[in-house]
C-alpha cells in the first residue's frame, strides 16, 4: 500500500480552485437559481395563481419539494452520527460531505415553505402568535433545532482543518484566510482542546439522532394528522424516515462520485467506500420497500372507498405511470445494480445513486398530489382546471431554482472547506500505520 | 316579572321607553332585556325620538331598534370571541333541494367572493348503486372539535363561544394547511387578488362580514356571523326558495328557515337528522334532513362541474 | 312579517317598471315604522331594487307633512321609524294615510304607493295554567273598541324566527276582540332564568298593517350554556393548548437546546484555552 504523507493529504485535501468545468457548473447553478427569482418575483406580485394549485390541489411541488428536502438533510445524522457513533471508521472521508449537503437541504428547506406561503411577509406571525397546538409549529421549532445543530456538527470537526489551512496560507488565497482565522484561528491543538471538542462532536452525535428522527416525524405529520385518504396512515413517521434515509445515502453516492472525480480524491475516496456505501444503500432500499409494502398493500386489502380512487389512482390510473418509475428508480433498479459486487464500482454506483435520487423526488410528488385530488367529498361547483394539476412553469422554475441553490450552496461549501476532513484523514492515516 | 338584575338597570339609564307611553303594552318588562342579557348588543348610548300609537312621544336607545340598519363594526377582539350563551345550528333539509343554487348566488354576493368561489357547494351524491340519488349542499360545518383549527399555525382561524369557526384574513400566513385538514373539502383559497372594487378592498376586514376578502388568504362559510349578531337568518337560508336551510340557535332549540321555525330536537328526531362523517369525531354544527318524501324528482342537469348542461361553456 | 302591497303606477316605455310596495309596522305599541320595498321585473324574474331615494309622507304629498327620507338597500328595503313630527297629523283621527314616493332615477321613474291604516293595539296577558289572551282593538271616536275576525298568530320569540306555542298557526279574534292560546311547548329552554317571550302578532292586514305586542313569561326551562371556550385543547386559541402538549414540547426543547447551549459553552471554553 501506498504511503501517504502527512503533506500530501494536505496537499490533496485543501480546498482548490475551480478549473473551466467547476465554473460552468456555478454559472449553471446561478442561471437556474436567476430564472426561479425571477419566477418568484412574479408569484409575488401576482399571488399564488401562476401556480397550477388550485382549491383542491392546494399544495404542489413546493411542499413535495419542502419533504424532499427534509428527507435530505437527514444523511448528516446518519453518515456523521450514526455512523461515527458506531465507531466506523470507513466512513470519515463521507462525514464532510453529509453534513454540507444537510446543512443546505435544511436551509433550502426553510426557503421553500416561504415560497409556499400565501403571504410570506407575515411570516413573523409564526412566532408573534403562534400555536403550539400546530404540527407546523412543530416543524418550524424542529426544523431550526436541527439547523443549528447541523451547523455545530459541520463546525466542530472543522477546528482542526482550520487549523492545518491556516499553516500553508500561502497556498490558500488571503480571503480564505480570513475566514479560517476568524473561525478557528483560537484552535490550537492543544489536548485539551482535542478532548473537549472529541467530546462535544460525541454529544452532537448522540443529540443530533433523536432530532434527525423527530424532524421528518414532524413533517411527516403534516400530513398524518389529516383525514385523506393516503394520509391517514399510522407508518406515515417510520415511512419518512425510512426513506429519508435512503434518499440522504443515494445522495451521498452522487456527491462521492462527482467530488471523487472533480477534486482526484481516489486514494481517499476509494473503490471500497463505494462499495460500502452501495451496500448501505442496498439495505436503506429494502427497508425502505417493506414500508412501502406496509404502506400500499394492507390498504389495498381492504379497499375502503375513501381510499379507492387514491389507491387504484397510483396502482393503474392517472399517477400509475409515475408510481411505477418511482418506485423502479428509487427501489428496484438501485437494488438490482447494487446488489452486484460489479454494480458496487464508482460509476455503477453513481447511476444507481443518480435514480434513488430522482425516483424519490418523484415519490414525494405522489405523497402530495394524488391525495388531494381525491378529496372525501365529490368535487364540484368549481371551474375544470381544479381537478387537475401539473405544474405551471414557474412553478418548476422555482423548483428547479431551488434545487439548484442547494446545489449551489454545497459547491460553495466545496470551494471554502476542506471535503473531506483533513485532521480526521491524518489521524486515520496515523492510526493505520502503528498497526 | 322584574328581574333584580344591574344589566336591567343600566339598560334603563341609557335612556328608554319613557314612562308615559306605557299604556299600549301591558308588563313592564322590556323584551329587549334578553337582548341585551344574552350580550348580543350593547347599548350605543345614542336615543331615538319616535311616535308611539298613542300619540306619544318616545326615546328609544339606537341599538334596539328593530329592524335595525346596520351595527357598529366589531371590534376583532369582540369577534374572536362572539355571543357567549348561543350555538348556532343549521339544518339542511335534503327532502326539498332541487339544486336552484340561490343560496350560492346569494352567498357569493353578500360575501364578494370571486367568480368561480363557491362556498356553498351543491354536491350530487350517491352513496351506493341502489341508494338514491340526490343534491346535498354543503356549507361550512363549523364542528366543535374544527381540525381546520386544531392546525393552524398562527390563530388565523379560530372557534368562538357561539360555535362559529371564522377566519382573520389580516393574520393569515396562507400556508393552507386548514385546506388539507378539513375533510369536508369546505375552504376556498384566494389565490389571485380578489375583484373588488378599490374602496370595497380598502375598508378595514371584519372576521364577522369575511369581508373584504383579501389575496393569499383561506375562506370559508361564516354562517353570516353578522347577521346572525343582528337576529337575522344568513343569506342562503332566506334566498332559497325551497326552504332547504334552517338555522338557528341549538339553546334555544329552535331553527328556521324564515317562512317555518321548528323545534330543532323534534326536527331532529322526527326526521331523522344526521351529520356527516359522523365517524371521523369532528362533531359539525349541520345537521341533515334525508332526502325522503322528496319535494323534487332528482334530475342531474348540470355536468360534473355543476354547470347547467346546456350552459356554453366560455 | 311581510309588507302590504299596493301596485304602483307604471312608467314610460324607455325605462323599467318599478314596483313600489309600503307597509305600516308596529312593535309593543311603542316603535312603529314604515317599510318601503321596490321590485322590478329583470330578465323575467322578480329583483328587489337597490339605491332608489325614497320619501315618506302622513296624510298626503306635502313638503309640511314630510316624515323623512331613505334610500332602499340592496334587497331593496327602506325603512323609517315614524317620527314624533307625525304627531299634529297622527292625533287627527283614529284613519291615516301613508304615502311613499320614490325619485326618479336614471333607470326608473317616480312612483308612489300609500298605505290607508286605522289605528289599532294589541294587549296581551296572561292566564292561569299557561293560557295567553290577546285582545285586539282599533280607535274608533277616541276610544279603544275591540274588533272581531281579525287573524293573529302566538309565538314564542326565537333567533330568526318565531315558534308557534301549539299547533294551531292562526287564532281569530272573537265577538269580545280575544283569542285564547294554550303554551304547549314542554320545556322550551328559556334565558337563564327561564323566562320567554311571548308574542302575540297581526300580519299582513289590509285595513291594520302589522302589529306586535310581546310579554315575558316564566315558562321556559332555565338555561346556562357554557362553551369549550375557555377549556384547554388542541382546537383552542393560542395559549391554551392542552397542559400534557404544553410539558412534553417544552421539555424535549428544554433538553435538546440546554445540549446546545453546552455545546457554545464547550467552544468558548476552546477558544479560553487558546
Amino acid at each position: 500500500m501506498e504511503i501517504i504523507t502527512r503533506q500530501k493529504i494536505i496537499d490533496d485535501l485543501a480546498p482548490k480552485k475551480f478549473g473551466w468545468r467547476g465554473r460552468v457548473w456555478v454559472i449553471v447553478l446561478l442561471i437556474f437559481c436567476f430564472i426561479g427569482l425571477v419566477a418568484y418575483l412574479l408569484q409575488l406580485s401576482k399571488g399564488l395563481v401562476v401556480t397550477s394549485m388550485r382549491d383542491y390541489a392546494s399544495w404542489g411541488i413546493y411542499i413535495s419539494n419542502f419533504v424532499f428536502f427534509v428527507a435530505i438533510s437527514l444523511v448528516g445524522s446518519l453518515i456523521t452520527a450514526v455512523l461515527r457513533l458506531t465507531n466506523v471508521h470507513w466512513s470519515t472521508p463521507l462525514t464532510r460531505i453529509a453534513e454540507i449537503i444537510a446543512v443546505s437541504a435544511i436551509t433550502f428547506a426553510s426557503i421553500i415553505i416561504v415560497v409556499d406561503m400565501g403571504r410570506p411577509e407575515r411570516f413573523y406571525n409564526l412566532f408573534t402568535h403562534g400555536r403550539l397546538q400546530s404540527p407546523i409549529i412543530w416543524d418550524v421549532v424542529v426544523i431550526t433545532t436541527y439547523f443549528f445543530i447541523s451547523i455545530l456538527l459541520l463546525y466542530l470537526p472543522l477546528l482542526a482543518d482550520f487549523n492545518i489551512l491556516l499553516q500553508i496560507k500561502k497556498r490558500t488565497g488571503s480571503r480564505l484566510n480570513k475566514l479560517y482565522s476568524f473561525f478557528g484561528s483560537f484552535w490550537k491543538n492543544k489536548p485539551e482542546q482535542i478532548k473537549i471538542n472529541n467530546r462535544s462532536i460525541q454529544i452532537l452525535s448522540i443529540t443530533i439522532i433523536p432530532v434527525a428522527f423527530a424532524i421528518h416525524t414532524v413533517t411527516s405529520w403534516l400530513f398524518a394528522t389529516t383525514y385523506r385518504p393516503g394520509w391517514d396512515s399510522t407508518n406515515f413517521g417510520a415511512y419518512f424516515i425510512a426513506g429519508a434515509f435512503l434518499v440522504g445515502s443515494g445522495a451521498v453516492l452522487v456527491a462521492m462520485y462527482i467530488f471523487r472525480k472533480a477534486y482526484k480524491l481516489d486514494k481517499y475516496i476509494t473503490n471500497d467506500h463505494f462499495d460500502r456505501m452501495g451496500k448501505i444503500v442496498v439495505m436503506l432500499a429494502l427497508v425502505y420497500l417493506y414500508f412501502n409494502v406496509n404502506e400500499f398493500l394492507a390498504p389495498a386489502f381492504k379497499m375502503k372507498k375513501t381510499e379507492e380512487g387514491y389507491l387504484h389512482g397510483l396502482f393503474t390510473g392517472v399517477y400509475s405511470r409515475i408510481f411505477w418509475f418511482a418506485l423502479s428508480t428509487a427501489i428496484f433498479i438501485p437494488i438490482l445494480i447494487l446488489v452486484n459486487k460489479k454494480g458496487r464500482k464508482p460509476l455503477p454506483a453513481f447511476v444507481a445513486g443518480c435514480l434513488v435520487v430522482i425516483g424519490s423526488w418523484f415519490k414525494r410528488y405522489l405523497i402530495v398530489t394524488p391525495t388531494l385530488l381525491n378529496p372525501l367529498l365529490p368535487m364540484r361547483d368549481v371551474p375544470d382546471s381544479y381537478r387537475h394539476y401539473f405544474p405551471s412553469w414557474q412553478e418548476w422554475a422555482i423548483a428547479m431554482g431551488s434545487l439548484a441553490g442547494m446545489m449551489l450552496i454545497i459547491t460553495i461549501f466545496a470551494r471554502l472547506l476542506p471535503i473531506i476532513p483533513i485532521q480526521e484523514t491524518i489521524d486515520e492515516m496515523e492510526e493505520h500505520e502503528k498497526d | 316579572m322584574s328581574t333584580s338584575d344591574t344589566s336591567r338597570r343600566d339598560f334603563l339609564a341609557a335612556g328608554l321607553l319613557a314612562g308615559a307611553a306605557l299604556t299600549g303594552c301591558s308588563g313592564n318588562e322590556n323584551p329587549f332585556d334578553k337582548a341585551q342579557k344574552s350580550g348580543m348588543i350593547t347599548p350605543t348610548g345614542k336615543t331615538v325620538k319616535l311616535l308611539s300609537v298613542d300619540g306619544e312621544v318616545v326615546e328609544m336607545d339606537e341599538a334596539f331598534l328593530r329592524p335595525v340598519s346596520d351595527l357598529p363594526p366589531v371590534s376583532n377582539a369582540e369577534a374572536r370571541v362572539g355571543i357567549p350563551g348561543k350555538k348556532f345550528v343549521m339544518v339542511i333539509d335534503l327532502s326539498r333541494c332541487k339544486s336552484v343554487k340561490a343560496c350560492q348566488a346569494s352567498c357569493n354576493h353578500a360575501h364578494e367572493l370571486n367568480p368561480g368561489e363557491n362556498w356553498i357547494k351543491v354536491n350530487v351524491m350517491q352513496d351506493a348503486e341502489y341508494t338514491a340519488p340526490y343534491w346535498q349542499p354543503t356549507t361550512c360545518m363549523h364542528c366543535d372539535e374544527p381540525p381546520c383549527v386544531k392546525v393552524c399555525p398562527v390563530d388565523a382561524t379560530f372557534k368562538r363561544e357561539d360555535g362559529l369557526v371564522l377566519i382573520d384574513s389580516d393574520r393569515c400566513i396562507g400556508c393552507r394547511f386548514c385546506m388539507a385538514a378539513c375533510p369536508y373539502t369546505t375552504r376556498v383559497f384566494n389565490w389571485e387578488a380578489p375583484q373588488i372594487p378599490k374602496e370595497m378592498a380598502a375598508k378595514p376586514y371584519s372576521c364577522e362580514t369575511s369581508t373584504p376578502q383579501k389575496i393569499g388568504t383561506v375562506s370559508k362559510c361564516d354562517f353570516c356571523a353578522d347577521m346572525t349578531r343582528k337576529g337575522e337568518l344568513p343569506h342562503c337560508v332566506s334566498a332559497c326558495p325551497n326552504g332547504v336551510f334552517f338555522f338557528g340557535d341549538m339553546i334555544e332549540d329552535t331553527v328556521s328557515n324564515g317562512a317555518e321555525t321548528f323545534r330543532f330536537s323534534e326536527l331532529i328526531k322526527d326526521k331523522a337528522g344526521y351529520r356527516l362523517m359522523e365517524d371521523l369525531g369532528t362533531k359539525p354544527s349541520v345537521y341533515y334532513l334525508p332526502p325522503v318524501n322528496r319535494n323534487f324528482p332528482f334530475e342531474d342537469k348540470e355536468d360534473s362541474l355543476g354547470e347547467k348542461k346546456d350552459k356554453i361553456k366560455s | 312579517m311581510l309588507a302590504f302591497f299596493n301596485e304602483a303606477c307604471l312608467s314610460q316605455a324607455a325605462k323599467n317598471n318599478l314596483i313600489l310596495g309600503l307597509g305600516y309596522f308596529n312593535s309593543n305599541n311603542q316603535v312603529q315604522y314604515l317599510k318601503a320595498s321596490t321590485k322590478s321585473k329583470i330578465n323575467g324574474k322578480f329583483r328587489p331594487v337597490g339605491d332608489i331615494p325614497v320619501r315618506y309622507y302622513i296624510s298626503s304629498e306635502d313638503p309640511a307633512n314630510l316624515l323623512g327620507k331613505a334610500v332602499t338597500n340592496d334587497k331593496g328595503i327602506a325603512h323609517l321609524f315614524i317620527p314624533p313630527s307625525a304627531a299634529a297629523a297622527w292625533k287627527k283621527s283614529a284613519k291615516q294615510s301613508f304615502l311613499v314616493v320614490s325619485d326618479s332615477t336614471k333607470e326608473y321613474d317616480g312612483v308612489h304607493s300609500n298605505f290607508d291604516l286605522t289605528k289599532s293595539r294589541i294587549q296581551i296577558d296572561t292566564l292561569p295554567d299557561r293560557q295567553i289572551q290577546a285582545t285586539f282593538s282599533e280607535f274608533r271616536d277616541s276610544v279603544w273598541v275591540a274588533v272581531k275576525g281579525v287573524d293573529m298568530k302566538v309565538t314564542v320569540k326565537r333567533l330568526g324566527g318565531d315558534l308557534n306555542v301549539n299547533e294551531t298557526p292562526t287564532y281569530t279574534t272573537d265577538s269580545l276582540g280575544l283569542i285564547h292560546a294554550d303554551f304547549k311547548l314542554d320545556k322550551l329552554p328559556g334565558d337563564s332564568a327561564g323566562n320567554l317571550t311571548i308574542i302575540a302578532e297581526v300580519d299582513d292586514n289590509d285595513v291594520y298593517g302589522n302589529l306586535t305586542t310581546e310579554k315575558s313569561v316564566p315558562w321556559g326551562e332555565p338555561t346556562q350554556y357554557v362553551s369549550s371556550y375557555n377549556q384547554r385543547s388542541l382546537f383552542a386559541r393560542r395559549g391554551w393548548s392542552p397542559l400534557w402538549l404544553e410539558w412534553m414540547a417544552y421539555s424535549i426543547i428544554a433538553v435538546v437546546w440546554g445540549v446546545m447551549i453546552y455545546l457554545f459553552f464547550q467552544i468558548r471554553k476552546l477558544k479560553k484555552l487558546a
